[in-house]
């Protein structure tokens, strides 16, 4: 996947926005939004939050996990931690790119968190090469690693699934009964 | 032309096509790199093997090798593999916006696509984090054309 594709699916994610204009409840595929009322906390999909955003029609409310001393606590746990520590959105680097970048004056230290978040993915990221590092020495089978989220899984996914794939073939030749079909002349 | 029990260098296709351990017409013998001698430098430091010197081609040409029933020592590939992937894992994904020539060099051809595989994911997300993603440029292919401004066309 693209990291722009995982981000696609992130703006599905709810977000409160207040609004300032009115509009009756609309009916979309994939579900209702709205009603919006000038002034009134609503929960629309980042997508159209965004969107509104840019079009000057709302301010953004930060989601309750992007706040300085939340994340102070979520980088110190992942760095304490050997495992992954289960992350507050499934989406949290791409929320947080998504609305400081278009947002950060609806964001209370935005440089700052910002930054925490960037800490705690560099951490996660090394994490990971940690256990790809002690999956292919101990040529594992199988690997279980929870709490990952899918922006880190597809920044890593194509090295590692190609090494992996390398490794099997390299194990494969050393099965006996992997002769070469020869003609018989 | 040539007689029995001479020593040759062929091409690999050619000897796989010769080879078989029934009839026995020719025996293989590996290059330098693949035997006994060099598996001392490899369990000292595998990283500091140059692959891509000994033979661009070392694990898919070693995979090739092990047809011809040589009782070397088959596992090698794989623990030189083990030894040199953290390695190429973390300059992979590290290496932003750098010179890249001085890590791959001593990297064999498969080691180089597993380099680039890194590399891509390390772009491409660096490039979404950026804010990139989402801009139009122009083809890097139209870019290579080699500009001609239209006031500069013949006729």
């Amino acid at each position: 996947m693209e990291p722009a594709e995982v981000e696609f699916l992130a703006e599905k994610e709810l977000v409160t926005i207040v609004p300032n204009f009115s509009l009756d409840r609309i009916h979309l595929i994939g579900g209702d939004l709205g009603p919006f009322n000038p002034g009134l906390p609503v929960e629309v999909p980042v997508w159209l939050a965004i969107n509104l955003k840019q079009r000057q029609k709302c301010r953004l409310i930060p989601p309750d996990w992007m706040d300085v001393e939340k994340l102070e606590e979520v980088r110190d746990q992942e760095r304490k931690e050997d495992t992954f520590t289960p992350m507050p959105s499934p989406y949290y680097m791409e929320l947080t790119k998504l609305l400081l970048n278009y947002a950060s004056d609806n964001i209370p230290k935005a440089d700052e968190i910002r930054t925490l978040v960037k800490d705690t993915w560099d951490t996660r990221i090394a994490k990971l090469r940690l256990s790809a590092d002690s999956f292919v020495r101990q040529q594992e089978a199988h690997a279980k690693l929870d709490n990952l989220t899918l922006m880190e899984i597809n920044t890593t996914g194509t090295f590692l699934t190609q090494a992996l794939d390398h490794m099997y073939r390299l194990r494969a030749n050393l099965q006996p009964g992997e002769s070469a079909q020869s003609q018989d002349f | 032309s040539f007689t029995q029990g001479s020593k040759l260098e062929i091409p690999l296709w050619l000897a796989k096509g010769l080879h078989d351990s029934k009839r026995k017409i020719i025996s293989v013998e590996p290059p330098k790199i693949y035997k006994e001698a060099w598996r001392t430098v490899f369990s000292a430091d595998a990283n500091v093997v140059d692959l891509h010197k000994m033979g661009p081609y070392y694990y898919g040409f070693g995979s090739q090798l092990l047809n011809f029933d040589n009782p070397e020592n088959p596992e090698i590939a794989q623990t030189t593999f083990i030894n040199r992937f953290r390695r190429i894992m973390d300059s992979s994904q590290n290496a932003y916006n750098e010179d890249t020539s001085a890590l791959v060099a001593r990297l064999d051809e498969l080691e180089r696509a597993l380099f680039q595989a890194g590399q891509k994911g390390l772009n491409d997300f660096q490039c979404w984090e950026k804010g990139q993603a989402s801009q139009i440029t122009a083809s890097s292919l139209v870019q290579n054309y080699g500009k001609r401004k239209f006031t500069d066309m013949d006729g």
